[in-house]
């Protein structure tokens, strides 16, 4: 005999599934309204874990990249700052080797003349070896020594190297750390190679007594001073490109913050008022089912019968 | 015949009270899944005598026929056909669950990430002691987080096995407990409860052999089962009253391989399979996850080999091991994480080498987008497979749903049936009482 029936033990069953349906959903918006996170694990949505690991890797990067452009930021001011120092050291020389070149000034006004030249040289000196916040050379290039380095008989040699590395900023852009020394202080004069130093020291020496006609060694030292303060000048202008460039690319890092911000929210986030909305929904649903499962399962015969 | 009444009202009485206890039965059986409804057949008595040409009929009551068993081969074997498929989702769903978690939440690729953001930042000054520590540190934690999934992916892995040796054994169990049921019921008689209870207890076993794997169950004409396993090739594990063994043994990466008295096969449906899947899905993940470690050291072993130290020496190997399980940091301290290119001086502050460093770890082939793609891989499977394994779940509770309403107890009619019977037993009784009557009726005649 084949009869269809209607089996309490399948009314039950399918009572059951669906009523733990609705807990398990209801578990699922609990929890994405507690931590606030759409996927608990990547397999609900690949996709979009795979979005959020790659926005989390760029934050990541992010971050570095805007610590180390504020970092070079810093390092790029105060090399600013110290070639500003410079440049009002060298108009300061260049005043007194126009001094010491007028006729009138004598002997001993001279020998005052070098003597704060040579005050100027010693502060040259320790400016181009200064140090960053955290005692770098900010002169050195890549080296990490003393930029310049001044033998016995006062000759100062450029110690650093040639270039100074870029610090990536953003993705694929580096800026560079500085000015490497020879780059701010070396330049060329009529054709030979000299730096500030040697201009400097060499009108200090003269003044001293070191030449026979004084008056025409300082004025020649004149042309010597102004190409130093070329030089200083337009690495100041560098700098001053760089740290224009640093600043700009800290905007265009906050901006891209704000945009990783906006889709991780949109990827990984749970939207409040839909999952509360669900929340409450799905537990109307279950009140109801469970309501409606009391009622149905007192509904059989033998209840009637009495 | 006051006596024939007697009989016949006897007859009537038998009947209803064993249909009331078949009631009962159902009754109390009817939260029982294994459990098929029962009915009692009945048949007319009529005895006829011959003398002669002269043809008798005697009314002899009612004769209570044989048990019959709500029984529907083809709704059980769809049943059987949907766990089936439902188990291999389900057990392959969770084993690679588990997988997932443990390469997910050990943190490989946040270790990858952080190592390039601590060596990024050490660009910044490739000599400052802090950065260059916190770098070496980096790498030493991504180096732990490759361990750690390498053991959770061993403890995943080893969890499945365990789970593989357990049921091979419960089915062990079950096709002797086959084996004994086919031999019990050769011997048992047609129509009788014992013989019902057999085949619901072969039906019982039949459905929990399905679930570990795949079935292919022959029923005799005496109601024996034969179960063959599914697979490649197709082998008995159930013959009459004979069952054989199944054994499992596993491979060194982990993969489980099955034989059935001696002669392997490989399951194609039942939980087994599915968890033979997800022991080749591991050891997929194993290779990838220990391709992913040696591409690190390798990377890193290489920039280390191509520059030079704080002080100048050509670097050393930063990393060393075979694979995800042994990756370990080697360099003795930060000063060695060589940031200079080869003949760089002491003290130099050039970071090309560094930059070579980070181009080859944040490349399209460089280990932090191989774990992206890794766990891109594995949770679009463990994500595919839980829809498999939902949408399997309808299909096998429909399949439940129509079992049970073909064979399962509907306690409306059994409410029902328990009046009909009582007032059949109540009527019985009253026709013995008028023939009791009856009798005294004549007895009392003077």
């Amino acid at each position: 005999m084949t009869s269809i029936t209607n089996s309490a033990g399948s009314f039950f069953n399918r009572s059951l599934a669906q009523m733990s349906d609705l807990r398990g959903g209801i578990e699922r918006a609990r929890s994405q309204i507690a931590t606030g996170r759409r996927i608990e694990r990547g397999s609900e949505d690949p996709a979009a874990a795979a979005q959020l690991r790659s926005v989390a890797r760029r934050e990541a990067l992010s971050k570095v990249e805007g610590d180390n452009a504020a970092r070079l930021g810093q390092d790029l001011g105060a090399a600013s700052s110290e070639l500003e120092a410079v440049t009002a050291l060298l108009q300061r020389a260049r005043e007194l080797a126009v001094q010491a070149a007028s006729a009138p000034a004598g002997d001993r006004a001279r020998q005052a003349i070098a003597f704060e030249l040579e005050q100027l040289g010693e502060q040259l000196f320790g400016r181009a070896n200064a140090a960053s916040l955290t005692g770098e050379p900010l002169f050195a290039g890549q080296s990490s020594g003393a930029a310049f380095t001044r033998d016995a008989a006062g000759n100062v040699t450029y110690a650093g190297t040639a270039t100074s590395g870029g610090v990536p900023v953003a993705p694929g852009t580096a800026i560079e750390r500085g000015l490497p020394g020879n780059a701010v202080f070396e330049f060329d004069l009529a054709g030979t190679p000299t730096s500030a130093f040697a201009v400097l020291g060499a009108l200090t020496t003269a003044l001293q007594g070191g030449a026979g006609d004084p008056v025409t060694a300082a004025s020649g030292a004149i042309a010597g001073i102004d190409g130093a303060l070329d030089t200083t000048n337009r690495a100041q202008t560098i700098l001053g490109t760089r740290m224009a460039w640093v600043e700009q690319v800290q905007e265009q890092q906050g901006e891209r913050n704000i945009a990783l911000a906006e889709r991780r929210s949109r990827v990984g986030d749970t939207d409040i008022a839909e999952a509360i909305a669900r929340l409450q929904q799905s537990l109307t649903a279950l009140e109801a089912t469970q309501s409606a499962f009391a009622r149905v399962s007192s509904l059989t015969l033998f209840d009637a019968l009495r | 015949m006051p006596s024939a009444i007697f009989t016949i009202a006897r007859s009537g009485l038998t009947q209803a009270r064993r249909s009331l206890e078949l009631t009962a039965q159902n009754v109390a059986n009817a939260e029982n899944a294994n459990y098929s409804r029962r009915t009692l057949t009945q048949g007319e008595l009529v005895m006829t005598g011959n003398i002669g040409n002269n043809a008798q009929d005697s009314l002899g009551g009612v004769r209570p026929g044989i048990i019959e068993r709500a029984e529907s081969s083809l709704v059980q074997r769809q049943a059987r056909d949907s766990s089936s498929a439902l188990s291999a989702a389900r057990a392959e769903f969770l084993a690679m669950r588990e997988a997932e978690s443990a390469i997910e939440t050990s943190g490989v690729y946040t270790g990858l990430v952080d190592v390039e953001a601590a060596f990024t930042r050490l660009q910044n000054n490739p000599l400052e002691p802090a950065l260059r520590l916190s770098a070496l540190e980096s790498a030493r934690k991504m180096a732990g987080n490759f361990r750690i999934a390498n053991g959770t992916l061993a403890n995943a892995r080893s969890l499945v096995q365990a789970e593989v040796t357990a049921e091979a054994l419960t089915v062990n169990e079950r096709a002797k407990e086959l084996a004994e049921i086919n031999a019990d019921l050769v011997g048992s008689r047609e129509g009788t409860a014992g013989r019902a209870a057999l085949l619901d207890a072969r039906d019982k076993v039949l459905r929990q052999l399905a679930e570990e794997f795949g079935i292919e169950p022959t029923i005799n004409a005496n109601g024996t089962a034969d179960v063959m396993l599914t697979g490649t090739p197709p082998v008995a594990l159930v013959t009459g009253a004979v069952a054989s063994a199944v054994s499992v043994s596993f491979a060194p990466d982990g993969t489980a391989s099955f034989a059935v008295g001696g002669t392997g096969f490989v399951p194609a449906g039942g939980a087994m399979a599915g968890r033979a899947s997800a022991l080749i899905g591991m050891a997929g993940l194993q290779t990838d996850l220990d391709t992913i470690a040696t591409s690190a050291i390798s990377i890193a072993n290489a920039a280390q080999g191509n520059g030079a130290a704080a002080d100048g020496s050509s670097g050393q190997p930063l990393l060393a091991g075979t694979g995800a399980g042994d990756i370990n940091v080697v360099l003795a301290a930060a000063e060695g994480l060589a940031t200079a290119p080869a003949g760089a001086p002491a003290g130099s502050r050039d970071t090309t080498n560094l930059a070579a460093l980070l181009s080859a770890l944040g490349a399209s082939t460089g280990p932090g987008s191989r774990a992206d793609t890794l766990l891109l891989g594995l949770s679009s499977r463990v994500s595919a497979l839980e829809t498999r394994s939902e949408g399997l779940t309808v299909v096998a509770q429909s399949a439940e749903a129509e079992l049970l309403r073909e064979t399962g107890v509907d306690l409306d009619t059994e409410a029902a049936n328990l009046v009909r019977l009582q007032q059949a037993f109540e009527a019985n009784s009253r026709v013995i009482q008028v023939a009791a009557d009856l009798f005294d009726t004549i007895l009392g005649l003077r």
